[in-house]
Parts: structure tokens; sequence; C-alpha cells
């Protein structure tokens, strides 16, 4: 799937976005989809289906990597499961998150529990992204050689903000190449990027390039996932789906703490881009603290009654 | 100084802010609200109730529900000092004819059509939710007339198409729903105009997630509707969005002024130059730049040409119910015997007069009109009698041809006077006033033989020239403002010259009166057609010769002539935009 640069660059040279536009549509999505009662269990359920349980942390070792495999094993108590009659339904999160390093502790964790997840390692100098490139694609050849099945890369954003859309482009492209056959997220930590206009030129470049996911951001800037972002990321989804014909899944990932949130960004994804993009292959969740709130509202729905901090297992 | 009691007519579906926006300021300034509801809504009733219990004042807000024809009863109640409608084209017209002549005022709010532009240069993702805004919410008032350039139609359009499939409809106060139904009249409205639409050949688009019992109607897009057929002229209703391509700014321009409505509009595009270009030269009350029915309450809102002439919000809005103090109140001046019809059909005809004695008079004066005097249409003169009796002059007797004359020759003049700085029209003011004082004495003694004394006529003289330098100083002080309110980005407020004024001058004063209703309309850049007193027009003729010199042409246009016969050419005449009158209760 190669795009030759001259042609396809004008996808992006007339676009612009209009900011305070784009902030009112945020606002009005957040209040006008709400879901109640068994609804809202059910699509909670399916939230957790999405979550990319991650841990990204200095002070992670093999016994908390461990502790995370087998909470993504089994997000939700057992009993609470088997309350809704959704014991054997196979629900589990998509994926669990890590360092490169800690790449092989995961693997093994999750072999030991039984468990087909795939393991997403993140690479080429995150979260900053400021390393040479040969060492950004050291890493990801590191990561995959490991056993990670998907690859959170993070682009140049000193390239968007100079305007070199060629050179992001061929540098996306090498790090598709090093994934191989592992699936690709490209991280455009839109925070960072300046306007939203930068931002959709971004996330063409990056599906044009290759890219399996998109993401907007690596929860470690001062503003992560936020709606007016992602209305733009998932209009250029779109587009290029109408263009191409290739589906392109998106993660938000950063500042997604609650459960009502959540239920916000399926909402989002349900609006702009209809239902099929509601699946684990389309569209993920990166959040650690997310889950834990998501078992507090189905205990709640289940039971009646407020969890107290040890009724439900820690991850 | 408050205005008093107000009755205040709400269409069969209004909005929860609509009716308050109409109440408050009323209430504000301290005058009291009769409301006249359709029966369908009882929110009103229970504003009523509320207020009523606010202890000492229980008749501030008077609510009733009733049939739309008890419209008319209620304006023609005498206590009423003013009416404000809001409603349909025709009703207001139709409650227009009859309050006139009544002591109360009337302001009218018609129309709940917008229209949105949208240019190659828009975030067309953005301009789709505007639309959504626009027509196909809770917000919207009424339908939508959209314009896309044409290098963007498929785009938007498809845009549009896929947006509209993830409307929801259903009760409102369902949570999760987009919009509400509006009874079954706006129902069966809509139903008849997308039939209509659909035999004149337009291509008719519905989606959404809407239930299918009666009051609820789908989101639907009408294009390819040739722009001749009549649906294209009426209102567009309400969840219908009809869409038209154009070429270049300039034709988006001439499509959009080529309506009789003019409400609210907006324009989308990211070049800022491109926007305000569009913005300032579209003919509405209100224009949005990149967005569309934001609305604070500080902002006035309103409209022009057929969609009425009152303002809510806002300073202005709170003029509606105020008048200056020490005004008197409005007299009913009602006429019992007056048929619309005859009035001032045929000029009377004049005897010729007797035999003339004495120096013979200067040769007839024609029209002046276009810069220059002109010989009437008719080729009639009639004589113009000084105060004792004697034959003073003779007039042109101008007609409906010269009246038309006169206001496509005022047209043609206005956009270069309208475009002018202040300054060069304070300037050509103060160069007709010197004028004036250079023929003060030729004015004097012409004042002198109506019958007017020596020294009141040079103070008349004096006066006519002191008051034109005074509006021409006031030519400068526009009224723009630049207000910041609770929306995001700034309100400019803009004062435009209307265009052209017809004037029927009042017989007294002669002179003065010309000279200060000519004055004020010329300074704010708005082009004129004056019929001069009817007793002596000769002193109006004398100023125009100045005028020849001084005014590009066309600018002060005077036709004299039978007063009933031409005001009524001028109230007839569709593109006259303002019309003052002096004169006589019919």
């Amino acid at each position: 799937m190669g795009f030759h640069q001259q042609g396809y660059l004008s996808w992006i040279s007339k676009i612009q976005v209009n900011h305070p536009a784009v902030l009112r549509r945020a606002e009005q999505i957040q209040a006008r989809r709400t879901v109640k009662k068994e609804w809202q269990a059910a699509w909670l359920l399916k939230a957790v289906t999405f979550i990319d349980l991650t841990t990204l942390s200095g002070d992670d070792t093999s016994s908390n990597i461990q502790r995370l495999c087998y909470k993504a094993k089994y997000p939700i108590r057992e009993d609470l499961l088997k309350a809704l009659n959704m014991y054997d339904k196979g629900i589990t999160t998509a994926a669990v998150c890590v360092y490169p390093a800690r790449v092989c502790d995961a693997v093994k964790a999750l072999k030991a529990a039984g468990c087909n997840i795939p393991v997403a390692s993140v690479a080429t100098g995150f979260p900053a992204g400021q390393t040479h490139l040969k060492t950004r694609l050291e890493e990801i050849r590191l990561a995959v050689e490991d056993g990670a099945t998907e690859i959170d890369v993070v682009i140049n954003r000193s390239l968007v903000l100079t305007g070199q859309w060629e050179a992001l482009y061929d540098e996306i492209r090498q790090f598709r190449k090093a994934c191989g056959e592992a699936h690709l997220k490209t991280i455009l930590a839109t925070g960072e990027l300046g306007s939203l206009t930068n931002v959709y030129k971004a996330s063409m470049i990056a599906m044009m390039a290759g890219s399996d996911f998109i993401k907007t951001s690596t929860g470690k800037e001062t503003v992560n996932a936020t709606f007016p972002v992602a209305i733009v990321m998932l209009r250029a989804i779109r587009d290029f789906f109408w263009k191409t014909g290739n589906k392109i899944g998106f993660k938000p990932a950063g500042g997604i703490r609650s459960a009502k949130d959540s239920l916000a960004w399926l909402s989002l994804v349900k609006e702009e881009l209809g239902d099929e993009w509601l699946k684990p292959e389309l569209f993920r969740i990166g959040a650690s603290t997310l889950l834990s709130d998501i078992e507090r509202q189905i205990y709640h729905h289940v039971t009646g009654r407020y969890a107290a901090y040890h009724d439900l297992p820690m991850s | 100084m408050r205005t008093g009691v107000i009755g205040l007519i709400l269409p069969p579906t209004f909005s929860f802010l609509e009716m308050m926006w109409r109440i408050c300021p009323a209430l504000a300034v301290g005058c009291t609200v009769v409301a006249l509801v359709s029966p369908a809504s009882p929110t009103p009733l229970l504003l009523a109730q509320l207020s009523g219990e606010l202890g000492p004042f229980p008749g501030i807000l008077n609510v009733i529900s009733g049939p739309a024809s008890l419209v008319p009863v209620l304006a023609s109640q005498p206590g009423i000092q003013k009416v404000a409608f809001c409603g349909a084209l025709e009703e207001g017209r139709a409650l227009r004819r009859t309050l006139a002549g009544e002591c109360a005022e009337l302001g009218l709010a018609l129309g709940t059509e917008s229209l949105l532009l949208l240019t190659d240069t828009a975030d067309v993702d953005s301009a789709v939710e505007g639309v959504v805004d626009a027509a196909w919410s809770d917000r919207g008032p009424g339908g939508l007339r959209l314009l896309i350039q044409e290098s963007v139609w498929d785009e938007a359009m498809r845009r549009l198409q896929e947006r509209m499939g993830r409307l929801r409809s259903g009760r409102g106060l369902d949570g999760a729903v987009d919009m509400g139904a509006r009874g079954a009249a706006a129902c069966d409205l809509v139903q008849r105009f997308v039939r209509e639409a659909q035999s004149q050949g337009a291509q008719v688009f519905q989606a959404g997630d809407v239930p299918s019992e009666h009051p609820f109607y789908p989101p639907t897009l009408v294009s390819n509707l040739p722009p001749a057929s009549p649906c294209a002229q009426a209102e567009v209703p309400w969840p219908v969005v009809v869409a038209s391509p154009f070429r270049t700014a300039k034709e988006a321009l001439a499509l959009a002024n080529g309506t009789p409505r003019g409400g609210s509009a907006s324009v989308w595009s990211e070049r800022l130059g491109q926007a305000l270009e569009l913005g300032y030269g579209l003919q509405v009350g209100t224009v949005w730049i990149n967005a569309h029915g934001l609305r604070d309450p500080s902002v006035p809102t309103g409209g022009c040409k057929e969609s009425g002439c009152s303002w809510h919000g806002g300073p202005d809005g709170l003029y509606e119910y105020l008048r200056p103090s020490g005004t008197p109140a409005r007299l009913s001046c009602l006429s019992k015997n007056l048929n619309y019809d005859t009035f001032g059909l045929a000029v009377p005809s004049t005897l010729p007069a007797g035999p003339e004695i004495g120096p013979s008079p200067a040769p007839p004066y024609g029209l002046f009109v276009g810069g220059r005097f002109q010989a009437p249409g008719a080729r009639s003169s009639r004589p113009i009698q000084d105060a004792s009796g004697n034959l003073h002059g003779y007039v042109a007797e101008g007609g409906a041809k010269d009246i038309r004359g006169a206001v496509e020759a005022a047209h043609q003049a206005f956009p270069g006077w309208a475009g002018q700085f202040p300054g060069a029209r304070a300037a050509l003011l103060w160069a007709l006033a010197a004028a004036l004082e250079r023929r003060k004495s030729t004015l004097a003694s012409r004042l002198e033989r109506q019958g007017v004394e020596l020294k009141a006529a040079e103070a008349e003289v004096e006066l006519s020239a002191r008051r034109l330098r005074a509006w021409g100083a006031r030519a400068q002080a526009q009224g723009h403002t630049l207000q910041v309110a609770g929306l995001r980005g700034p309100v400019l407020r803009l004062r435009e010259p209307l265009g052209v004024l017809a004037v029927v001058c009042p017989d007294e004063w002669p002179l003065l009166a010309f000279v200060s209703l000519l004055a004020p309309a010329l300074a704010y850049g708005n082009t004129v057609v004056m019929v001069p007193s009817a007793a002596c027009p000769l002193l109006a003729l004398e100023v125009c010769q100045d005028m020849a010199t001084l005014f590009p042409a066309g600018l002060a246009n005077v036709v004299t002539g039978d007063r009933d016969h031409l005001t009524r050419c001028l109230a007839l005449h569709q593109d006259v935009q303002a019309m003052w009158y002096f004169g006589s209760a019919q």
C-alpha cells in the first residue's frame, strides 16, 4: 500500500479546520447521547473489550506486569459477570500495553494465564521521540523479536511543526517496514501539534504511510485525548475510507479515567464513523484506571450498592 | 420613556427562548404585557401564573389562549400602545392593514427562514454541523436555504447525507434526540412543500432515525429545485434544507439577496477577507461568520425587507419598548371614508388661471430628476398662487411615470452616495448651506410673496442653513459599535443606510421643512425622492437649482404635483425603502 507522494499530498494541502465549530460539536456530543440502565451496563462491558490495559511507569517490574496481565484476562469480577449472564462470553481487554523492556515478562505472564490477547509495545523513543532514527527503528525490531504483536510508535513532531510532510511520510513508512507483520499504531501526540489543521494533516499522512491505527497521544503530554481532537481525527479516518476503501482504527489514550467518559467516547465513534468501527480491531481505548471505574459501575448496576475500595480486585 | 401596554402575539410554534426574549425586555423597562398564544402551548400560561405570584403587581403579564382570529381584536383594543407580532408573513400584512391609522405602534418579526453560504474555502465538515444547527435541531426556528460553491458541491452533499443518517428524532424530553416535532400544522405544511418540490423536478433526500407517527417529519434535503419554480419563491418550512450551487462570490450575493426575506444568514469561509466581504454584502439583519444561530440576549437580532423591522435583544431590543420622553402618545387618526382603491388615483383638474396681470412670470419649472430639470411625462403644469391670490409661477404636474423615473435615478445614485466617506457627505451638505445663504434675498422675497413677513422669512432661511450644517456635522457620527458579548468572538453592529427614501413635505414652512427633511436622509447615506409643499413648491425648486450644480445626479429628486396622487404612486412602488409622510389623515 504505497502512495506516490506528489499526487496525494494534494489531499492535505487544501484542508482547513474551523476550531470554534469543532469545539461546539464536541460539547454537543457529550450532552446528547446518554445511555442508562441495562444498556449502560452493556455499553460498559463493550468498553472493557476495547481497553488496551496500560502500564508505562519507570517502576514497572515483572510482578506488577504479571498482575496486569491477569487482570487483562479477568477484567471484571466473576460473580458480577455471572449476574449479568456474560461469564463465558470471553470478556477480556483487547491488549496489554507495556514498555519494550517489559515485553518478555508480559508475554510470559499471558502464556501462563492461558490468554491469547496481544501484547502491545510502545517504541521509537516513547514518549518524546527525540532520538536518532537508527535507534528508533532498532527498538521496533527488538520489541517485535521479543514477541510484541502490536507496536505503538511516536511520530516526529518537529517534522509536523516545520511542515515537512514528505519526510514524515518517509519515516512512518520505515516504521511500517520495521514492524513487518506486527500491527502498527501511530501516535500523533496531538497536544504538541499546535492546531487542529496540523492534526488532520498528520492523521492523513500516517494513514497514507500504512498505519493500522492512529492514536491521539502518548498519555504523557499536558493535553491528551480531548473530544475536539478526536473529532478531527475521526473525520480524517472517514475521509480516508471514502477515498481508498481502507478502514483505519482509532485509539484515544490518556486522560480517560471515568466510565462516563468512556461512554461518551463510544458515542462519539458511533456518531462520526458508525457501528462498524465499534470493534476491537478498529477501536481501542488506552487506559489504566478506567477499568476499575467501569468495574465499580457494573458492581453498582448489579448490586445497587457502591463498592468499597477493597471489594474489587486490584490490577 | 416606556411605551405602555404591549400586546404580544406569538406564532403557533415558538420556542421558550423566543417568548422570554419578547416578554422580558418589555417587563424590564416597565411595560405590561398582554400575550395572545394558541391553545396548543400552555407554557405562557404557566409563566403568567408565576408572574402573578410576584406580590404587589398582579397584572404585569396576562396571557390569553385563543385562535388566530383573535389577533385583530387584540390589536385594535384601545388601551394597547404597541403590538409586537411574531409569525407568518400574511398574517403580519393583514395586521398592518388593520392597524393603519390606529394609535398602536406595530413591531413585526416575520418569517423563520435563514441562509447558509458555504464557500470553497470553508471547513466543510463544520459547515455541515452548522446546517444541522440551523435546520435539523430544536435550536433553529425554520428551514434553511443552503448555497454551496460549485467546486465543493459533491463533497458537501455527501457529508450532509451522511450526517443526516445519524440524526435522531423523537419526543423532546428524551435526552438522546436531536430534534422533536413541531405540531400537526407544521408537518402538513412541510409535506405539501416537499410534494410540490418533487413535482417540479427537485431531488429529495430524507434520512435519520425518525418515528413514523404523524407529527414527526424526517430531516429533508432538497436539491436541483429550479429557481424559477413557485416552491423556490416560498419560504422554506421547518426541517427542510434547499440546496443550490453558485459559482462565484458575486453570484452568491445575488442569489442570497434575491429573495424578499432578510432575516439571518451565516457565511462559512476560513479566509477572513472573503468572509467579511460576503457578510457586508448580504442584506439581512444578522450575519454569523463560521457559525450559525448563535444568540445572546445582549446582541440585537432582527431582520430587514420582508422579515419585519423589529429587533429584540441588546439596546435595540429595549428601544422597541421605549419612546423618546416628551413626545405625546400617538393619536388615532383613523379616517372613516378611506377607500384604498380610489385614493389619489386621478389628478383633479385645475382651472387655468385668470388673465395674467403684471410682468409675466418665469416659464414653468420642470421636475428635478436625475440632477437636472426635466419636463414631466404628462406635459402639464399647475399654477401656484401667492398669498394675495396672484399667480406666482407654474410648476410641473408629476405623475406615476415621473415617480418611477425619480426612484430609478435615486437607486442609481445610491451605491455611490452610500459608499462615500461621512466627511464627503458632510462637505456637500455644508456647501448647500453656503449656497442657501448666498441666495438669501431671492428666497426671502419669494417667502414674502407667500405672505410671510420679511423678518420671519429671513429667519427661516437662516435656520434652514443652520440645520443643514448641523446635520452635516452629525453625518460623521455613524453609530456603529463593536460589542463583546458572551459569544466566542466579537459582535459588530453596523448601521447601514436604508436606500431610497420618499418624503412628502407638509404645507407649512415650505423651505424649512423641505431642508430639515432632506438633510438627515442625505447625511446618513440615503437618496431621496421628495414631494415638496403643495402650497408653495417654488422654494424647494430654488434650492434645486443649487443642488443641480453641487450634488451628484440623482441624489435628491423633487417631483411636484398633486400630493395625494404622488403619495399613492410612491406608496405603491415596491422599491422605495421607507417613506416619511406629513399630510392629511387619509
